[in-house]
């Protein structure tokens, strides 16, 4: 059982609004490293030291937001008028439970009665069909509540049952988490270790730019939750990853090819300690390896992989015995010189 | 130089996975370069010492990443799943073959109907083709490729009157190019600096920070572009392939520098070198890279035109190949930047 995920994935924090999960996050982790920053930005910056003079820097990184809604409106009839923050698929909202704003209010999205819907049946709705109920009858009676600007959030406590975890923000409160494993586990010997906890990931990538500047490091590997895709309506050949099928590894993502060097480091890895992984089967996707890679003067990394089913979405489901081989990975990687000294084997 | 440009196009080196075309090209600079390093995402950066006493900084740019696939899926018959490295058109792939290393693969189409078949012809994409190494079973694939194993196209070098055909002249043209420059410059006044960048077809990733720590006064990407003189081509644009290398003003990525248009405006003019002007109503080089690294550099492109590029068979003239040589030279030589 992770000790972290639950508290980890039910607080709120959609892009921009992750101050909860920074907060929740450092309380939990100050005492356990040497130096604890939170930049301008709202990236939260770990570090433990190794003692040794000039030492190399690997950085590791998971993001603190997750996709959400946004009011955009308030409208005569009471009910809010939203937009996505990040990539959000308007047919998961239907039929669910969100909270607003900092009170978190109870909120439901709905959507026209089936006896209602004609072809509209088979199109997926269109955002500006999407309204967010909270229980006002006027516009007046809801604006002493909510403001524009407000965020919206899944409403969805996590659970677990056989081999699975259920609920939101595995993307990438997953990532936070084996952090935060690693956080508790490692003692740096030979390089110091930084941990960052970045911003606005999915909105394009905006917080880990400013780490990587203020950090500097030889090399980055980044943690995230990712898509399974492995449902009926895609054949098998073209799923992105597999429930219980270990850790994924990526090779290329948007914009990206994984270093490769890195790349073969973590799966030699995990090959000599025979820890079971797969390769994601998709190569999109955004990952801040991809900023690292074009900012400042360049820093390698590559990315480890929770499989994630019906990511995005308030039922989303990842798999314990993933999560866990996610932990016992990283931590191998990190115990170990060969995957900071790989980025050497250009020179 | 065509023996050079056959020798470093013929090499499969796709996006990520750019070491081997490096490692020739290194060797072919040898002896014509003061040092050189490979950065910490992959560039070959090489350099000429200027003898001037407070020598100015040119950088040349060219990719040394080629358009490829990479392998998703092995099925039980042995058969691949392959994503695009790059813009890819899946149709391109259709009636050619593809290398993985030593491995040839056959692409072909998925269909259950002749109707389906003839559907997913007519709207070819990565979803409804796959590869078909000749082995029978995943075990037999599985001793030759993986999952996550890079490929191109498996086509050669050939040449058609003046005009110079292979796979991924799209950007080894620029390698050859900046490779001749060095070689044909002996000692420059001011300091020249050689670019061999990494992923610039999943995303400008290597000239985003390839000049963060050289901090060059110029930066001149050289990259092939598009072309309007084939039949009922691009109307708003006027490329011809033969009429010398095209100064690029503007494209979708970045508007190049002023100071860098006229620089090799200037060279061109004052070597008599046949030039052409460009503006492309769509795509990007290097430049927009150079652009925004560090407090920002003067950026700008030079491009030879290719047609049917991204195709197995990009095709340019070599004399405007030869032309681009002369006018990279004569601004290394120049004090105009």
């Amino acid at each position: 059982m992770s000790k972290y995920l639950k508290d980890l994935c039910e607080l709120n924090g959609a892009s921009g609004n992750e101050k909860a999960v920074r907060e929740h996050i450092k309380k939990i982790i100050e005492s356990k490293v040497d130096t604890i920053i939170e930049d301008p930005i709202g990236n939260l910056i770990a570090i433990k030291k190794c003692g040794k003079t000039d030492a190399k820097k690997l950085l590791l990184m998971a993001h603190t937001d997750e996709v959400g809604l946004m009011v955009t409106s308030i409208e005569s009839d009471g009910r809010l008028a939203v937009q996505p923050v990040g990539g959000v698929d308007p047919r998961v909202l239907l039929g669910k439970r969100v909270v607003v704003g900092e009170k978190s209010l109870n909120g439901v999205i709905g959507y026209k009665a089936i006896h209602l819907q004609k072809e509209d049946f088979s199109t997926p709705p269109k955002w500006n069909s999407i309204r967010v109920e909270i229980g006002c009858n006027t516009k007046e009676e809801a604006e002493k509540q909510v403001e524009l600007g407000d965020y919206v959030h899944f409403y969805s406590p996590f659970e677990e049952y056989e081999n699975r975890y259920v609920g939101k923000a595995f993307d990438d409160r997953a990532g936070c988490a084996v952090l935060m494993e690693i956080i508790e586990k490692v003692t740096p010997q030979n390089f110091d270790l930084y941990f960052a906890f970045v911003v606005q990931e999915e909105i394009g990538l905006r917080g880990s730019g400013a780490v990587l500047k203020h950090v500097r490091p030889n090399a980055l590997l980044v943690f995230e939750g990712t898509t399974a895709g492995d449902n009926p309506e895609l054949k098998e050949e073209r799923w992105s990853t597999h429930l219980d099928n270990g850790p994924a590894l990526s090779y290329l993502q948007s914009g990206y090819v994984i270093n490769e060097l890195l790349f073969n480091s973590v799966r030699k890895t995990a090959e000599t300690n025979q820890i079971p992984y797969q390769m994601k089967g998709r190569t999109v996707g955004g990952t801040d390896a991809t900023r690292a890679a074009r900012t400042y003067f360049g820093v390698p990394g590559a990315v480890i992989n929770v499989p994630s089913r019906y990511i995005h979405s308030p039922v989303s489901v990842i798999s314990k015995s993933d999560f866990s081989y996610v932990v016992e990975l990283a931590t191998k990687v990190v115990c170990s010189d060969d995957y900071i000294n790989a980025v050497e084997g250009w020179k | 130089m065509k023996e050079l440009i056959k020798k470093i196009a013929e090499i499969s080196a796709p996006s990520g996975r750019e070491l081997p075309v490096l490692k020739v090209i290194l060797a072919e600079l040898e002896n014509y370069i003061d040092g050189y390093r490979f950065d910490s995402v992959g560039n070959l950066i090489v350099w000429k010492k200027g003898y001037a006493e407070n020598p100015k900084k040119l950088l040349l740019d060219g990719h040394a990443d080629e358009i490829g696939v990479v392998i998703t899926n092995i099925d039980e018959k042995g058969f691949l799943r392959i994503d695009p490295v790059g813009g890819v058109n899946p149709l391109m792939l259709l009636g050619t073959t593809i290398r993985f290393n030593g491995t040839i693969g056959i692409v072909s189409m998925e269909g259950e109907t002749a109707k389906e078949l003839t559907d997913n012809y007519s709207k070819p994409s990565f979803d409804n083709l796959f590869v078909d190494i000749g082995v029978n079973s995943k075990a037999e694939a599985l001793s030759k490729v993986h999952i996550g194993m890079f490929g191109t196209y498996n086509a050669g070098y050939c040449e058609f009157e003046d005009k110079i055909v292979s796979k991924s002249l799209d950007d080894r043209i620029a390698c050859a190019i900046i490779i001749q420059v060095f070689k044909e410059i002996r000692q420059p006044e001011n300091d020249l600096y050689g670019v061999f960048s990494v992923q610039e077809e999943v995303g400008l990733v290597g000239a985003s920070v390839a000049a963060f720590d050289i901090k060059p006064d110029m930066a001149v990407a050289i990259d092939v572009t598009a072309y309007s003189d084939t039949p009922k081509t691009f109307k708003r644009m006027d490329i011809n392939l033969g009429n010398g290398p095209a100064i690029k003003v503007k494209d979708k990525a970045s508007i190049s520098d002023e100071k860098v248009v006229n620089a090799l405006i200037d060279a061109a003019k004052s070597e008599g070198i046949p030039y052409q002007m460009e503006v492309l109503i769509f795509g990007g080089t290097n430049a927009a890279g150079y652009q925004m690294t560090g407090a920002g550099i003067k950026s700008g492109t030079l491009s030879i035109p290719c047609r049917y590029v991204h195709s197995p068979h990009e095709m340019v003239s070599y004399s405007d190949v030869q032309n681009a040589v002369k006018l990279l030279k004569k601004l290394a030589l120049s004090n105009k930047y």
